[in-house]
C-alpha cells in the first residue's frame, strides 16, 4: 500500500489505505473490496451448494426406497412440525419430492454454481489478473452480492411457509407454475411467488455484476495488458459477463409476466379453456401461451449453461499451463472459440423444446445450430487436452481436478450430441438420460473445475497450501462416486426412466406389470431390469457426501495450520495475480503494474527460469533495444 | 486507492467507466424490453379472441409522447449548460426535464385510474359488455336516478359495488390448519353488525396427551373468535406432530422386521406387505380435528369478492377451504352505465361453428333480454348500411359488379362502443352536450352524467350468465396484461430516471463546484438513460394506442 501513500493529495480518501482503521463490518460484511466480495460469494455459494446437495440426498432416498421412512440421519434437520406437514408416515411424498427437485435445480444453478464460478472466482481473480486496483464500481459490486443473498434467502425461506417452496421444476413452466399454490389466499406469501421474487433479485444481481465485470475488463487493464495478453480466464469472464448481460433480461421479463399471472391474475402464459380437476374451469381470461414462457426461459436457459461452464473452463485453463510448465496450446483459437461459443449460445435455445410441436422448420434450425455449437466447445477441450502433451506434469491437487475435468466434461458433452437431434429427443426427452448428460457437465465437469480453482488460488488467498493428503482423500472418492451416480442414469434413461418419478419407477413398475401380466410391455421389462441401479446410485450419492468432509476440514484447518507458501508466487505461475502480496491488500498491487508479454510464457528458451511472468521487465533485451512492449495500449 | 478513468477517459478506449457501464446497462434493458415486446407480438399473433385495436385514448398518449421527446431534448440542453459551466441554465433545463416526467406520470395515472374503474364482462355466449358498475340499491329505488338515501350501505357506511357474491350463511366450517384470519375477522364484524352470533356447533373433544382421556377443548355454543380457532389449530398441529412421529417410528420398525425376515428381497418386492399396524397404534394417537363447524344464528348475509369464492346453490367454498353452508342470493352484476356492447368474439366463435353472425347475435342472451340492446342494434344495422353505401360510392365494386371493394371492419360491424352509443343518443333521443363537458369527454372518455341513461343504460346480468369478468386490468385479457406490464415497467423507469435527475438538480451544486467535469459525466450518463426511457415509449405508444 505504501506505493499509493505517495499519491495522497487530500480530498477524498480517508477510507482506503489505512487497513487498521477499517471497522469490522466494513471490512468483512459491507466490504467494497473485490477480494472480500469474492470470498463472500464463495462461502455463501458453497453453503447453498451443500444445501442443494442435501435436498438431492433426500430425493435419492425417495427414489431408492420409496416405501421406507426417511432415515433419522437425514431427517433430523427438520422440525417435527415440518415433518408432520411434508412427510407421510416419514416417507417422502410426491409433493415434497417435487419441491425438493425444483429447489435442488434452482439452488444448484442460480445460487450455487453461478455465484461460485462467476461471483467468487470472477471477483477475486479478474481484477488481479488484469492488474487493476479493484472493480470499476466497488459499491455496485457490494450491492450485487447483497441482492444475491437476499434473493437466495427469500427463495429458501419459502420452505418454511404454509405453501412450501416452489414445486414446479427449476424451469417453472406455466401453466403448472401459474396454478401452483393457488390455494394460498395472499399470493405474495406463496412459495411459487417467492421463487419469482427471488429470481428477479438474482437476475438484478447478475446484471449489476456483469456490467461491472465488462467495464472493468475493458477499462481497467494495466499498462501493456493488450487484448491478446489477457489470460484465458479473463476472456472467459468477459464472455460470461456478456451472456449474463444479454440472456438474463428475457427471463426477467418472463418472471415479471409470471408474477403478473400470479398476483394480478393475468393470462400471459395461460391458454384459453384451462380446466383442472380440483378447480374446474379456471377463472381466467385465457388467450396466453405456455410456449411463450418456454421460449423466454430457454433464451436464458441455454446461455446459462455456458455461464456455468466458462468459469470452470477458465480455472482449468489457468491451472494446466502452470502445472505442465508449457504454454496453453492454441491460446488464440481458444479465445476465438469462446467468443463464437458465446454468440452461438444465443441461438440454440429451442433444442430444449423439441417436444412442444414447434414445427419441423424451427426444429431443424435449432438442431443445426446445436450441432454447430459443439465445434467451439470441442476446440476448447481439445486445446486443453493437447496442452498436456509433452509437458512435465506436476500432479498438484489443483492439477488432479483439472485433469479429471477434461474427460468428465468430455462425457457430458458427448452424451449431449444425440440430444441435439430431435428424432432422438422423441425417445430421450425428459428421461434420466438427459439428467445424466447435464449432470456430467455440471457436477463432475464444472464442479471439478471449480474445486481445481479453490485448490489453485487458496495459497494466494490465505498464504498457505491446502493439505495434499486431504486433497487426495477428497479427490479420488469424489471422482469414483460421481461416475457411480451419473453413469447409470444414462442407462436408465435409455431404458425409459422418466426424470420426475419420485419413487424411482416403482409405481410405474407395479402398474405396468399389472396391466400386462405376460410382460409384453417393453418398458416394464427395461424398468424392472434397471430399477436396482437406483440403490447403487443412491449409495454413490451418500459416499460422495462423506467424501466432501475432507474438503471442508481442509478448507478451514489449512487456513491456520497449512504449510506456509515460500513466496508470493508459490506455483511459479506467470499471470498477474501472483505478483501481489499474499494475501493481497486493499488496492492489490504494491508496484506500478506493467505487462510485457503474453499470459502463458512457460519454458521459454531465452529465459533462465522455466516461467517468465507477465510483469517482469525484460532484463536481457533482445537486440540491445529496451523492450517497450509494455507501452502498448494506454498512458 | 483510487479507481482510474472516472473523470478522464482512458486513452486507448477513449471512454470513462460510467459511459461503458451505462451502454452495457442499456443493452440489457433493450433485451428486457425486447422480451416484453416479443411477448406482445407473440400474444397478438396467437390471440384466440378479437384483439382490442385502438381502444386507448390517443390524445393523452400523444401528449405524453411529445412531453417525453421534449424532455429528452432539455436533458441534453442541461448537459450542454454544464459543459459551458452555466449552473443557472442547467437548473432551468433540468427543472423542465423533471417537470415533464411528472406531467407524464400524472397523465399516465389518470389513464390507469380510468381503466381500473371500468368493468368488463364476458358472458357464456361470448358477448362482451363494458361499463361502470352500479351500487346496490334498496328495494323499490329508482335504478336510473338513485338518490343518496336509496343505497344499501355496508357496516362501514360505504356503498356496495354490485359485483359481490351474496351468501346467506347458516353454517361456517373452517379448515383448522389454514383458515385466513382476515376473513374470519370480516365475518365476525359482519355478524356483529347484523346482530347475529356465530357459535360452535358441537363440543370439540380431543385427546391431547398420549393415553389420557379426551378433554373438551371447547363447548358447543362458544362464540367464534380467532383465539378459539387458534387454540384448536395449536392442538391440531400438536396432534399431527405427535401422530406423525409415532407412525414414522412404527413404519421404521415394520421395515426393519420385514427386511430381517426376508433377507435378499428388494424393497419394492416387500413394499405391499409392509404396513403400519394401525390397531396397535390407535390407543397412543392423539385426536386430529381438521375442520370445525360453527352455526350462524340467525342466518346472516355475507358478501364475497367473486375471486375468493366458488359459489354453489346450497354451499360455497372460500379459497382458504372454509365452507359456507347456506343459500346463495341472486348476485347479479349490475352495470349502472353500459357503454359498450361487443359481439365480435361471439361472431368469431359462431363462424368457427358455421353459424351465421346474424343468427348468433339474435340468439344471444343480451338481445333476448334487453330492450335497449335490441333497439341499439337495429339502429346500428341501419347506420352500418349507410356507412357501406358511402364506401361503395367512394371505392366502387369489384368486377362482378356486386362485391364492394371496401367493406366495414369486423369491429365496425359487430361492436357498439361508447362513441356509437353517444351518436345514437344524439340521433334518436336528442341527447346533446357541448362546451366543457364535450372537451372532458374527448379526453377522459364518456361523460355519463351529461349523457344520462338515454345513452348509457342500466343493465343487470345474472351471475350464472357470466363466464369471466374483470375491470380493465391485466386480468381482463392479454392485451391489457401486456399493456399494463410494459407501460407500468416503463413508468417505473420514468420515476427512477426522474429521481436520479432530480437528485442531480437538488444536490449537484456542491459537486458542480468541486469537480464540474465529473458532474457533467454523471448528468450525461443520466441523460443517456433518459433517452432510452423515451425510446421505449416511442415503441410502446404506437403498438398500444395506434395499432
Amino acid at each position: 500500500m505504501s506505493a499509493h501513500a505517495a499519491s495522497h493529495d487530500g480530498h477524498d480518501h480517508s477510507h482506503d489505505d489505512h487497513h487498521h482503521e477499517i471497522p469490522f463490518w466494513k471490512k468483512y460484511i459491507f466490504s467494497t473490496d473485490h477480494k472480500m466480495i469474492g470470498m463472500q460469494y464463495g462461502i455463501t455459494a458453497m453453503l447453498f451448494l451443500a444445501f442443494g446437495f442435501y435436498l438431492m440426498m433426500v430425493m435419492r432416498w425417495s427414489i431408492a426406497y420409496p416405501h421406507e421412512p426417511l432415515p433419522e440421519w437425514m431427517s433430523w434437520i427438520f422440525t417435527d412440525n415440518w415433518k408432520a406437514r411434508w412427510l407421510l408416515d416419514g416417507k417422502v411424498t410426491g409433493e415434497t419430492y417435487n419441491m425438493f427437485g425444483a429447489m435442488h435445480g434452482t439452488i444448484m444453478v442460480f445460487l450455487g454454481i453461478v455465484p461460485l464460478g462467476f461471483g467468487a472466482f470472477g471477483n477475486y481473480v479478474t481484477p488481479l489478473q488484469i492488474g487493476a486496483v479493484d472493480m470499476a464500481f466497488p459499491k455496485l459490486n457490494m450491492f450485487s452480492y447483497w441482492i444475491y443473498l437476499v434473493g437466495g434467502v427469500i427463495m429458501c425461506a419459502s420452505f418454511f411457509m404454509e405453501s412450501g417452496a416452489a414445486k414446479s421444476g427449476w424451469t417453472n413452466y406455466s401453466p403448472l407454475a401459474g396454478f401452483a399454490d393457488g390455494q394460498i389466499v395472499n399470493q405474495w406469501l406463496a412459495g411459487q411467488t417467492q421463487w419469482l421474487l427471488g429470481l428477479v433479485m438474482l437476475i438484478t444481481s447478475s446484471l449489476l455484476g456483469s456490467v461491472n465485470f465488462i467495464t472493468t475488463i475493458i477499462n481497467l487493464r494495466a499498462r501493456g495488458m493488450t487484448w491478446m495478453r489477457l489470460p484465458f480466464f479473463v476472456w472467459a469472464m468477459l464472455v460470461t459477463g456478456f451472456l449474463l448481460l444479454l440472456a438474463f433480461p428475457p427471463l426477467e421479463a418472463a418472471g415479471i409476466m409470471q408474477l403478473m399471472d400470479r398476483v394480478a391474475h393475468s393470462s400471459f402464459f395461460m391458454p384459453s379453456g384451462l380446466f383442472t380437476k380440483s378447480d374446474g374451469l379456471a377463472d381466467l381470461s385465457g388467450g396466453g401461451s405456455p410456449l411463450l414462457f418456454q421460449h423466454l426461459f430457454w433464451f436464458l436457459g441455454h446461455p446459462e449453461v455456458y455461464v456455468l461452464l466458462l468459469p470452470a473452463i477458465a480455472c482449468v485453463a489457468e491451472i494446466i499451463p502452470a502445472n505442465t510448465r508449457k504454454p496453453l496450446w492454441g491460446y488464440k483459437s481458444m479465445v476465438y472459440s469462446v467468443l463464437i461459443l458465446g454468440f452461438l449460445s444465443f441461438i440454440v435455445w429451442a433444442h430444449h423444446m423439441y417436444m412442444t410441436g414447434m414445427g419441423a422448420a424451427v426444429s431443424t434450425f435449432f438442431q443445426t445450430t446445436t450441432v454447430l455449437i459443439s465445434i467451439p466447445s470441442v476446440i476448447i477441450i481439445t486445446a486443453l487436452l493437447i496442452s498436456l502433451w509433452g509437458g512435465s506434469i506436476r500432479f498438484t491437487p489443483p492439477m488432479l481436478w483439472a485433469c479429471a475435468f477434461i474427460p468428465m466434461f468430455g462425457i457430458g458433452g458427448l452424451t449431449g450430441l444425440p440430444l441435439a437431434f430431435n428424432l432422438v429427443g422423441l425417445h430421450l426427452h425428459d428421461t434420466y438420460y438427459v439428467i445424466g448428460h447435464f449432470h456430467y457437465v455440471v457436477a463432475p465437469g464444472i464442479l471439478f473445475g471449480l474445486f481445481a480453482g479453490v485448490y489453485h488460488w487458496y495459497p494466494k488467498i490465505t498464504g498457505r497450501y491446502m493439505s495434499n493428503f486431504l486433497s487426495h482423500v477428497h479427490f479420488w472418492p469424489s471422482l469414483v462416486c460421481m461416475n457411480i451416480i451419473f453413469f447409470p442414469m444414462l442407462t436408465q434413461g435409455m431404458a425409459g426412466f422418466h426424470r420426475r418419478w419420485y419413487n424411482g419407477g416403482d409405481a410405474y413398475l407395479d402398474k405396468a406389470t399389472a396391466a400386462t401380466a405376460d410382460g409384453a410391455n417393453v418398458f416394464a421389462n427395461t424398468v424392472a431390469q434397471n430399477i436396482d441401479l437406483n440403490i447403487v446410485m443412491s449409495y454413490g450419492a451418500w459416499i460422495l457426501a462423506v467424501a466432501q468432509i475432507p474438503f471442508i476440514i481442509n478448507l478451514f484447518f489449512s487456513w491456520k495450520t497449512g504449510r506456509k507458501v515460500e513466496s508470493d508466487n508459490p506455483w511459479n505461475a506467470t499471470t498477474l495475480e501472483w505478483a501481489t502480496p499474499t494475501p493481497p491488500g486493499h488496492g492489490n498491487f504494491t508496484f506500478d503494474v506493467a505487462v510485457y508479454r503474453g499470459p502463458y510464457e512457460y519454458s521459454r528458451p531465452d529465459c533462465d527460469k522455466d516461467y517468465y511472468p507477465q510483469w517482469e521487465a525484460p532484463n536481457k533485451p533482445v537486440g540491445g533495444e529496451p523492450d517497450k512492449s509494455a507501452d502498448k495500449g494506454h498512458h | 486507492m483510487e479507481i482510474p478513468y472516472i473523470v478522464k477517459p482512458r486513452k486507448d478506449t477513449g471512454l470513462i467507466n460510467s459511459k461503458i457501464a451505462i451502454w452495457l446497462f442499456l443493452a440489457s434493458e433493450v433485451m428486457l424490453f425486447g422480451g416484453f415486446f416479443s411477448a406482445y407480438v407473440y400474444l397478438r399473433l396467437g390471440a384466440d379472441y378479437p384483439w382490442p385495436e385502438r381502444t386507448l385514448p390517443v390524445l393523452p398518449g400523444l401528449i405524453n409522447t411529445f412531453i417525453l421527446i421534449g424532455s429528452s431534448v432539455t436533458v441534453v440542453f442541461a448537459w450542454v449548460a454544464l459543459k459551458l459551466g452555466n449552473w443557472r441554465q442547467f437548473q432551468i433545463y433540468m427543472g423542465i426535464t423533471v417537470a415533464c416526467a411528472a406531467i407524464f406520470m400524472v397523465l399516465k395515472g389518470i389513464e390507469y385510474n380510468v381503466k381500473f374503474h371500468h368493468q368488463a364482462a364476458r358472458l357464456h355466449d361470448y358477448t362482451v359488455v363494458e361499463g361502470h358498475l352500479g351500487y346496490e340499491l334498496k328495494d323499490g329505488a329508482d335504478t336510473h336516478h338513485p338518490k343518496d338515501g336509496d343505497y344499501v350501505l355496508d357496516r362501514n357506511g360505504k356503498k356496495i359495488e354490485e359485483n359481490m357474491i351474496r351468501v346467506v350463511a347458516e353454517k361456517v366450517t373452517f379448515a383448522v390448519k389454514r383458515f385466513h384470519a382476515p376473513w374470519v375477522s370480516e365475518m365476525l364484524a359482519e355478524a356483529e353488525h347484523a346482530k347475529s352470533e356465530i357459535k360452535l356447533a358441537a363440543d370439540i373433544k380431543m385427546v391431547v396427551e398420549e393415553g389420557n382421556e379426551p378433554v373438551t377443548l371447547a363447548k358447543a355454543g362458544e362464540p367464534l373468535s380467532l383465539d378459539l380457532l387458534g387454540k384448536i389449530r395449536k392442538a391440531q398441529l400438536a396432534a399431527l406432530k405427535h401422530n406423525a412421529s409415532l407412525r414414522t417410528d412404527a413404519l421404521r420398525l415394520e421395515w426393519k422386521e420385514a427386511k430381517d425376515a426376508n433377507p435378499g428381497k428388494k424393497g419394492w418386492q416387500l413394499a405391499s406387505d409392509v404396513n403400519i399396524d394401525v390397531g396397535a397404534l390407535e390407543p397412543r394417537l392423539l385426536t386430529e380435528v381438521s375442520t370445525v363447524e360453527f352455526t350462524v344464528d340467525p342466518p346472516t348475509r355475507f358478501l364475497f369478492k367473486p375471486r375468493d369464492i366458488k359459489e354453489g346453490a346450497a354451499s360455497s367454498t372460500l379459497r382458504d377451504n372454509t365452507i359456507i353452508t347456506g343459500a346463495m342470493e341472486a348476485s347479479p352484476m349490475v352495470f349502472h352505465n353500459l357503454d359498450a356492447i361487443d359481439f365480435q368474439w361471439l361472431v368469431m366463435k359462431a363462424k368457427e361453428k358455421g353459424i351465421s353472425p346474424e343468427t348468433a347475435i339474435a340468439n344471444s342472451w343480451l338481445m333476448k333480454n334487453s330492450e335497449f340492446v335490441r333497439e341499439a342494434w337495429a339502429w346500428h344495422l341501419v347506420r352500418n348500411e349507410k356507412k357501406q353505401e358511402v364506401l361503395n360510392k367512394r371505392y366502387g365494386f369489384k368486377e362482378d359488379g356486386k362485391t364492394p371493394k371496401q367493406t366495414l371492419t369486423h369491429k365496425e360491424l359487430y361492436r357498439l362502443g361508447w362513441k356509437d352509443l353517444g351518436e345514437m343518443g344524439v340521433e334518436t333521443k336528442g341527447v346533446k352536450i357541448g362546451g366543457v363537458a364535450k372537451i372532458k369527454e374527448e379526453f377522459m372518455g364518456p361523460n355519463y352524467k351529461a349523457r344520462g341513461e338515454k345513452t348509457f343504460p342500466h343493465l343487470s346480468v345474472p351471475r350464472e350468465q357470466i363466464r369471466h369478468a374483470a375491470k380493465f386490468s391485466p386480468a381482463w385479457n392479454t392485451y391489457y396484461a401486456i399493456y399494463f406490464t410494459i407501460t407500468g415497467l416503463h413508468g417505473l423507469h420514468v420515476i427512477g430516471g426522474a429521481l436520479v435527475l432530480l437528485y442531480y438538480l437538488v444536490f449537484g451544486r456542491k459537486m458542480f463546484l468541486s469537480n464540474p467535469e465529473w458532474f457533467a459525466n454523471r448528468v450525461e450518463v443520466g441523460g443517456l438513460f433518459w433517452h432510452f426511457v423515451d425510446l421505449v415509449w416511442i415503441f410502446a405508444f404506437p403498438i398500444f394506442y395506434l395499432m
